[in-house]
């Protein structure tokens, strides 16, 4: 509000006093509508290739190829029921093109697919839960020494890119007999997800006075209970975040899952990318199909963990 | 932690090495799953960088310093990090000053900020697999809506066209899913570093008259040092990691041109070089730990 009287100038002081207000207050929402069309116009590049990718699902054949771009069509839903609902590929391509194409078959069904994607990203999730919530306790509460340095180590794993990890990996499991089985994959993504478990969650118990264990220990719980009684319950939203995160991001994971199974446990991300390899880019309607349906889930979590999600992304480096 | 200490000396001197008071307990089964992803791949891969995968007894032979010497004359290696490094560049430089700029018109305020930001999320939560699928048909020579616009707006000729031809435009094409994916990290934690700066230096340069211009670069910046450099830590530690556009955009060509040293390592794998593959991921982590070890040092990143 300094400001306010440093820009009115001295010669128009008499007028300016009763009109500036209202003046400044036309300026300010005139600059409110500015920004918010610019706004609409930025945040609409981002959402479109969604939002065209969400229509190809739907449209029908011909559509999805027409130029100049086709926004409304009849929609079918024929996609979906090869995708989801396990319609004959032959039959669906013999109504769309009048003619029997020679690729393809059953692969396209890909509910089990998404079952396997659940499956892998909801126990290893848990799995992460389980074994980082401790850890971030112990580096919140204890003195430990070189404390930094083994974050800075937790923090380097994440470092590891993919592709050097799935080889040894590839190699590991082929001895133990886990390729291509959900323990390998549930593992990986684990491990994966660790890191930035462990410190997400540190910096949420960060945030818990320390005060608090202390006081339940002296009222005669044990550090274990101080831990699982009280402690916990004030980082439920940051478990539930972490939780989610590490969630969407094994959704997601697609190197190490690609190279560490063959075709007994099949991700989303995997088998659309095998869609998309073995058909040669005609039958982008079944991709967009199953592609919405691998972003759905992961759009409907990430509601949940908006608030924290800066945190998130970050490992709890910088606080939303 | 200041508190942490007071509780302690009584409380650890009675306890044993396995109570709960010992770090070691509640660590221990996070520790170790750590370092099987993080020791074991790097020893292994270390020793396997000096044999090599012979299919005749299907096993591996040791042969000295040979992927080494190879590495250091390996015309492909030295295009695949040329290739990383550009397409790091480039990303990196545009998705700051967009979503810079996104966040600066978000924290100016705009109607429903709210809508706007959870809308911006969506790509950075998009499996990249799916990611890569959408640009490709985005892109695509023929009925691409992207290579559509820039044909009618004569930037690209359909002769050269974003993915395929002789691949001019090849990493651009990548380049533009990276940028779409990321640009809205960027804008998310910029626009909390910019809602988490003080006060007092804002209103000091209002009143001492400095221009919005001067007080983004003098006053706004310099203060969010740390956010930006987290930003750029996460977006290096991602860009070396680059494979999943790729391999399902352009599988590193046309040729190599968009070969990224993600994606040459995976392919000397699909070869069965192991041996190669191994002495590449060496090489890739080491370059990680020099390019971040010299970064944090530099920048003096907190946790």
């Amino acid at each position: 509000m300094a400001a306010q009287s440093v820009s009115v100038t001295s010669e128009s002081r008499g007028q300016a006093r009763k009109a500036a207000p209202s003046r400044q207050a036309r300026a300010r929402i005139r600059g409110l509508w500015l920004r918010t069309l610019l706004t609409v116009f930025l945040v609409g590049l981002f959402v479109f290739p969604i939002f065209w990718w969400f229509l190809a699902s739907f449209k029908p054949f011909g559509d999805i190829f027409a130029l100049p771009p086709v926004f409304i069509f009849k929609p079918t839903f024929k996609w979906y029921s090869v995708v989801l609902g396990g319609v004959s590929y032959n039959q669906i391509m013999l109504e769309l093109t009048g003619a029997l194409t020679s690729t393809g078959g059953g692969l396209y069904y890909s509910v089990p697919y998404i079952i396997d994607s659940i499956i892998i990203a909801s126990v290893s999730t848990l799995l992460v839960v389980l074994i980082a919530t401790p850890a971030a306790y112990a580096l919140s509460r204890f003195a430990i020494r070189r404390r930094h340095d083994l974050v800075f180590w937790i923090l380097s794993t994440r470092m590891m890119p993919p592709i050097v990890a799935a080889m040894p990996f590839f190699l590991m499991y082929r001895r133990l007999n886990l390729i291509d089985t959900y323990l390998g994959v549930i593992l990986v993504h684990t491990v994966v997800n660790l890191p930035l478990a462990i410190l997400l969650l540190k910096s949420f118990f960060d945030d818990v006075p320390y005060d608090l264990d202390e006081a339940a220990m002296v009222d005669g719980a044990t550090r274990f209970q101080a831990f699982s009684r009280v402690i916990v319950h004030y980082i439920l939203p940051g478990l539930a975040a972490t939780a989610i995160l590490s969630f969407i991001f094994s959704w997601n994971e697609f190197l190490l899952t690609l190279t560490l199974t063959r075709t007994a446990v099949r991700t989303m991300p995997v088998a659309a990318s095998t869609f998309d390899t073995s058909t040669g880019g005609t039958e982008w309607g079944f991709l967009a199909a199953l592609g919405t349906s691998a972003m759905v889930p992961v759009f409907i979590f990430v509601l949940f963990v908006q608030k924290h999600l800066v945190r998130g992304l970050t490992m709890g480096a910088v606080k939303g | 932690m200041q508190a942490g200490m007071r509780g302690k000396a009584g409380r650890k001197a009675r306890a044993g090495w396995w109570s709960p008071e010992r770090p070691w307990v509640w660590l221990t089964p996070a520790v170790a799953l750590l370092l099987l992803y993080s020791i074991y791949p790097l020893i292994y891969n270390l020793v396997t960088s000096f044999k090599e995968f012979d299919p005749l007894i299907r096993g591996f032979q040791w042969v000295g310093n040979e992927n080494w010497a190879k590495l250091v004359q390996d015309e492909r290696a030295f295009n695949s990090l040329r290739v990383t490094l550009t397409y790091g560049i480039w990303a990196l430089s545009i998705e700051l000053i967009l979503g810079m700029a996104i966040a600066l018109i978000f924290d100016a305020g705009t109607y429903l900020r709210g809508l706007w930001q959870t809308l911006i999320i969506m790509p950075m939560v998009t499996p990249p697999a799916v990611v890569g699928l959408i640009f490709r048909l985005l892109e695509h020579s023929d009925f691409g809506v992207i290579s559509w616009i820039l044909y009618n707006a004569g930037i690209l000729q359909p002769a050269e066209p974003l993915l395929g031809g002789t691949g001019k435009h090849a990493l651009a094409g990548v380049l533009l899913a990276d940028i779409w994916q990321w640009t809205p990290f960027c804008v998310l934690i910029l626009l909390a570093g910019l809602k988490a700066l003080p006060t007092e230096p804002l209103e000091a340069a209002k009143v001492d008259g400095a221009s919005a211009w001067q007080t983004f670069w003098l006053v706004k910046l310099p203060l969010m040092r740390n956010v930006l450099a987290v930003v750029i830590l996460f977006r290096i530690i991602d860009l070396y990691r680059l494979f999943d556009y790729i391999y399902i955009m352009t599988s590193g060509g046309p040729g190599q041109r968009t070969e990224t040293l993600s994606f040459y390592a995976y392919q000397t794998y699909i070869f069965i070089n192991w041996g190669y593959t191994a002495t590449l991921g060496v090489a890739i982590l080491v370059l990680i730990w020099v390019s971040t070890f010299v970064y944090t040092r530099v920048f003096k990143v907190e946790w």
